[in-house]
């Protein structure tokens, strides 16, 4: 943002973003386009575009003369949209946008890239996507996904229904990356009787940039809405750092598993259902829900949430006291990510790190206490070892291979349409795919 | 060549951009080596690009084209020279300062001025070279000036930018990248406009290079040598225009002497194209609009090119360019006719090339009565020309749009191009691309602007070292003016400071073996880019007397790799000096035998072992 100063320096000449103007000092005079600043917080060096295309900054000073040279041409700072197309041979999908980096731009409010996208820009970068599909694009929101609640989950659970129920083969959700997984799970717990693919999709590189893996990331993602005969919850993205394959992988079985690389998703004790390619071939990797060509229900949006449900993660050293804390605050349930196969510190040689009485009495007192592991991999267990039995004496549930986000989704969920007793009973039990009871041999464990 | 008048009369406008890699330890915009000597591929990802609005939200022309061409890229990914951030799989690091700093003291030897704040930016590039489909770059500086045989020349900006991935090869659609040189910092440095003769442009070019290999930062005693050596370090694009003409730009001239001539080539290819211009004009000549297949007609035809393409199923496309006869087979360079450009139009779409009907129809085995049915289905008349593809359909179809849209062009401009060295002897160029505009430049939103602070300013501009400063401290170390001379404008400048910071008191020795010997050696197609470390070896083994000076270019000519290959060598090389008693006893014992002329003798057994003047004074000029 420029300074209070600048701002109404500019006011006063009647100079807006956009202008072309004139910076001179005693010695020099620069003209140029008059730029947003991009960063926050107040400045007082001016940015402005030159003819050759470059932005360099210039501070205003103590005999700085600025003039306004000429208008901003309309055409500047509007991007150019195509129009979805409709053709008869093409199947219906629904495409709800909800911004992330899928569809971001630079925003000179708060700096750096934010979601300011219309959906029409975004299918003028992909024209591909009018040969895959009649699209209907609905643009819910515009939201970073660490931004995302509950509350937006209901929102996208409800549409997607709504555009399932009105005659959409399948429906592609676009949305920020960094919290896409606990989208992906919370909605195949809300969708009941889900009958139709849902492909939950972003980007790693903002579309603002000819590399972004957004083109082939909607391409990929609309070809399974349109083609494929899943009838689950998934995401779409990368399967290498190559733009050669995606994978879809299930949405209770996927994980964010690298802060900036495009296959960032990987699938966590489980196989991807498919791999598809940019030319919109599938190739069938692991056990699926097909879509039931019989099946009569239409699908409907549960959408109850508790969002009094923790996730907590325990460590050397850790203070039990935040459980103490959950409780008090009133919370309904807690997800804590223990470690190895989910124990947790039991009897440790300092009493007050022991989390075993804390939990105990949380358990006692209603609150649903499910365990999961912060290995990510594999599976917990509450019989091998004396710490395990203990838990499981105290009543903390076994999450088997759950990954401990899910847990959390799931546990919100479950106390947000029934109560406690249904809820603990329901933990775990396999609803959406989130539960695996065999896990079968890889080679490498992390490998696809 | 012309004089300057003749420049004047024909409207000549002519500027420069001097690209030069700095020796900075790290990257631009992460922490890789900038040293691609001695990595390896460790693996490769393969990606495709597009076009996108820039932030105007205009497509650039030059972007809009590459992509359309629909190619995909391959990048090879190195170990010690490439990371994620050079794959664009991560978001840049912090700028390297190093590069700021050095950037900043060409600015002020260029008496530029310099923003208050930098502003990285985009400058998007979607012809594969750069994963990210941008280069990042900067203007440090603007509004500077060099002086050239006294004329004034202003240096419109000073930039600081990535270096672009090196292209390992191109297959039809598939082009390999290697990612290794990416992101070495760079500096470019334009001229305006204004040079007014070839010579001109080659003697800027010259002052430049100059300035950039001797301006540089104290290192305590020493000047830090801040620019890369070797071949490809440096490159010079020129921008040629004339009245009537267009900007064209000639990208990657390496060889300085040269320069003027791809210039002088440039002019008379424009004349050529406004005189083509003209003639098509008075014939009311057009060009085609829909191309017609060719296949049927053709498809017993056993020439290469067409059967090759028919036989895999693809198609022959041709059109009619109506009043175009015998202008196609004009010579607008040495070599190059209107068809080659039409050809290298067609080439972007991954076609082998275009056939037309001015060239020698025979080389492609097609009869006369084959290509008069060619000009019936096409209707091409006597004073009609036609061009033909033959590729995969998808192919041939962009390549024949790519082909008439040339053809076209020529009815009505010189089209403004970035074009590439064609032939690097007869300095001719080809088309590249269509030149870019403003519009494919983008905030680079990953980086955040750096506030140059006029204190920090003045402390880079403390410690530099300018030109003359170091011109005058390489004259007073060789004795030898002429040699002094040379070695300031070699390109080997900057490995003679190193090699002479490392090894004392043999100045000489190092310039003209630099100068002479290296050179020899690489003409005679030796490896001589070693290592600096491995140059400072060998002059060190001089030094201390375990090789004489003829030895140096010997252990050379083996191009080590490692200081101790360079032990290795002199040991099997049996290159070790032959001096004091143990030459006095050698020409004692030969004296006593009675051979006639011992130094003739000892100095074809022992040439590169014996030092000729000690054995002069040992022998006291006897034969």
């Amino acid at each position: 943002m420029y300074s209070k100063e600048l701002l109404g320096l500019f006011e006063k000449l009647g100079i807006k973003i956009g202008d072309t103007i004139s910076i001179s000092s005693d010695s020099d005079t620069q003209e140029g386009i008059l730029m947003p600043k991009t960063e926050a917080g107040g400045s007082g060096i001016m940015v402005i575009k030159r003819k050759d295309g470059y932005n360099v900054g210039i501070k205003y000073k103590k005999g700085t003369v600025i003039a306004k040279i000429s208008s901003s041409p309309s055409h500047h700072f509007s991007f150019p949209k195509a129009q979805a197309t409709s053709s008869k041979s093409l199947n219906n999908i629904a495409m709800l946008y909800t911004g992330g980096t899928i569809g971001s731009k630079i925003d000179y409010v708060s700096g750096g890239v934010y979601m300011l996208t219309k959906p029409e820009e975004l299918l003028h970068e992909v024209p591909e996507l009018n040969g895959i599909a009649n699209i209907g694009i609905n643009g819910l929101m515009s939201i970073a996904s660490e931004d995302m609640t509950y509350v937006e989950w209901q929102r996208i659970a409800e549409e997607t229904a709504k555009a399932l129920n009105s005659g959409a083969r399948g429906v592609v959700v676009t949305l920020g990356t960094n919290t896409m997984h606990y989208t992906s799970a919370a909605l195949s717990f809300m969708l009941k009787d889900l009958n139709a693919p849902v492909v939950l999709t972003g980007a790693m590189r903002s579309s603002d940039r000819g590399s972004s893996d957004a083109f082939v990331n909607l391409i990929c993602s609309c070809s399974i809405a349109a083609k494929s005969d899943v009838a689950e919850v998934g995401i779409c993205m990368h399967g290498t750092s190559s733009d050669s394959k995606n994978l879809f992988i299930r949405g209770t079985k996927v994980r964010k598993m690298h802060t900036s690389r495009r296959d960032a998703f990987k699938p966590i004790n489980s196989s991807p259902i498919c791999a598809i390619d940019a030319k919109g071939r599938i190739e069938y990797l692991g056990d699926y829900k097909p879509i039931d060509a019989s099946a009569k229900k239409s699908v409907s949006a549960v959408t109850g949430f508790e969002p009094k449900v923790a996730l907590v993660r325990t460590h050397p050293n850790s203070d039990p006291g935040i459980i103490d804390y959950y409780v008090n605050k009133g919370y309904r349930g807690i997800i804590i990510e223990g470690t190895g196969m989910g124990e947790f510190p039991s009897s440790p040689s300092v009493k007050q790190f022991s989390w075993l009485d804390h939990v105990k009495d949380a358990a006692g007192s209603g609150i649903v206490v499910g365990g999961t592991s912060q290995c990510v991999y594999g599976r917990v267990n509450h019989i091998v070892y004396r710490n395990l039995r203990l838990l499981e004496d105290i009543g903390v549930v076994n999450c088997e291979d759950m990954l401990s986000e899910v847990a959390y989704v799931k546990l919100g969920f479950l106390l947000g349409n029934n109560d406690a007793k249904k809820a603990r009973e329901m933990l775990n039990v396999n609803i959406a795919g989130e539960i695996t009871y065999r896990t079968e041999f890889k080679e490498d464990f992390t490998e696809q | 060549m012309h004089d300057l008048e003749y420049y004047k009369k024909i409207g000549f406008k002519c500027g420069l951009e001097i690209h030069q890699r700095l020796a900075t330890k790290e990257k631009l915009f992460c922490s890789c080596s900038t040293d691609p000597c001695k990595d390896r591929v460790i693996g490769y990802v393969e990606r495709r690009q597009r076009a996108v609005a820039g932030e105007l939200g205009a497509m650039d022309r030059s972007t809009s084209f590459e992509s359309s061409r629909g190619r995909s890229f391959v990048y090879n990914i190195f170990k010690n020279t490439s990371c994620l951030v050079d794959i664009d799989e991560e978001p840049p690091h912090q700028v390297n300062r190093e590069a700021i700093a050095i950037a900043l003291r060409f600015a002020s030897a260029f008496d530029a001025r310099i923003p208050d704040e930098i502003e990285p930016m985009r400058k998007e590039v979607v012809d594969g070279s750069d994963p990210s489909a941008f280069q990042r770059s900067m203007m440090v500086a603007y509004d500077g000036k060099i002086e050239v045989n006294g004329k004034p020349i202003p240096i419109t900006s000073v930039f600081l930018e990535e270096e672009s991935s090196g292209i390992e090869s191109i297959k039809g659609d598939a082009a390999v990248y290697n990612v290794d040189r990416i992101g070495i910092p760079l500096v470019e440095i334009d001229t305006d406009p204004s040079i007014a003769t070839p010579g001109e442009a080659r003697s800027a070019a010259l002052k430049i290079g100059l300035i950039l290999r001797l301006t540089g930062g104290k290192e305590g005693d020493a000047v830090a040598s801040e620019v890369q050596r070797g071949i490809g370090t440096i490159r010079q694009d020129v921008n040629v225009s004339i009245a009537g003409g267009t900007r064209v730009e000639v990208k990657g001239l390496q060889e300085i002497d040269s320069v003027d001539v791809f210039i002088e080539n440039e002019v008379t290819r424009q004349l050529k194209l406004l005189e083509i211009k003209k003639i098509l004009l008075e014939r009311k000549a057009s060009v085609e609009n829909k191309p017609k297949e060719l296949t049927k007609i053709l498809e017993y035809e056993s020439g290469k090119i067409i059967k090759d393409a028919i036989s895999h199923g693809g198609i022959v496309l041709g059109a009619r360019l109506c009043g175009f006869a015998g202008i196609l087979g004009m010579e607008i360079n040495p070599d190059r006719r209107l068809g080659s450009e039409i050809s290298d139009y067609a080439k972007m779409a991954g076609v082998r090339g275009v056939i037309h009907s001015d060239e020698e129809l025979g080389k492609y085995e097609l009869n006369d009565q084959t290509v008069a049915k060619i000009k019936e289905h096409l209707g091409a008349g006597s004073g009609d020309a036609f061009v033909m593809i033959a590729a995969e359909r998808q192919a041939c179809e962009k390549a024949m749009e790519f082909a008439l849209s040339r053809a076209r062009m020529a009815l009505s401009e010189v089209p403004p191009e970035t074009r590439a060295v064609a032939d690097s002897r007869k300095c001719t160029t080809r088309f590249m691309r269509p030149l870019p505009g403003g519009s494919r430049m983008y905030p680079e939103t990953d980086a955040e602007p750096i506030e140059i602070a006029e204190s920090y300013y003045g402390a880079i501009k403390e410690h530099t070292v300018y030109m003359d400063e170091r011109i005058a401290k390489i004259k007073k170390d060789l004795s030898n003016q002429q040699i002094a001379e040379q070695m300031v404008y070699s390109i080997r400048l900057p490995l003679y400071e190193y090699i002479t910071s490392k090894v004392k008191g043999i100045n000489l020795v190092v310039a003209t073996i630099l100068l002479e010997k290296v050179k020899e050696l690489e003409r005679a197609g030796i490896e001589t880019e070693l290592d600096r470390d491995v140059f400072v070896e060998i002059f060190k083994r001089y030094s201390e007397g375990e090789i004489t000076k003829a030895g140096i270019g010997e252990v050379i000519r083996y191009s080590p790799k490692s200081a101790i290959e360079v032990r290795k060598i002199i040991k099997e090389k049996s290159l070790q000096k032959i001096s004091g008693n143990e030459l006095k006893h050698i020409v004692d014992r030969m004296s006593y035998e009675g051979k006639a002329d011992i130094v003739k003798e000892l100095m074809s057994k022992y040439r590169l072992n014996v030092d000729g003047e000690e054995l002069n004074k040992l022998t006291g000029g006897r034969k």
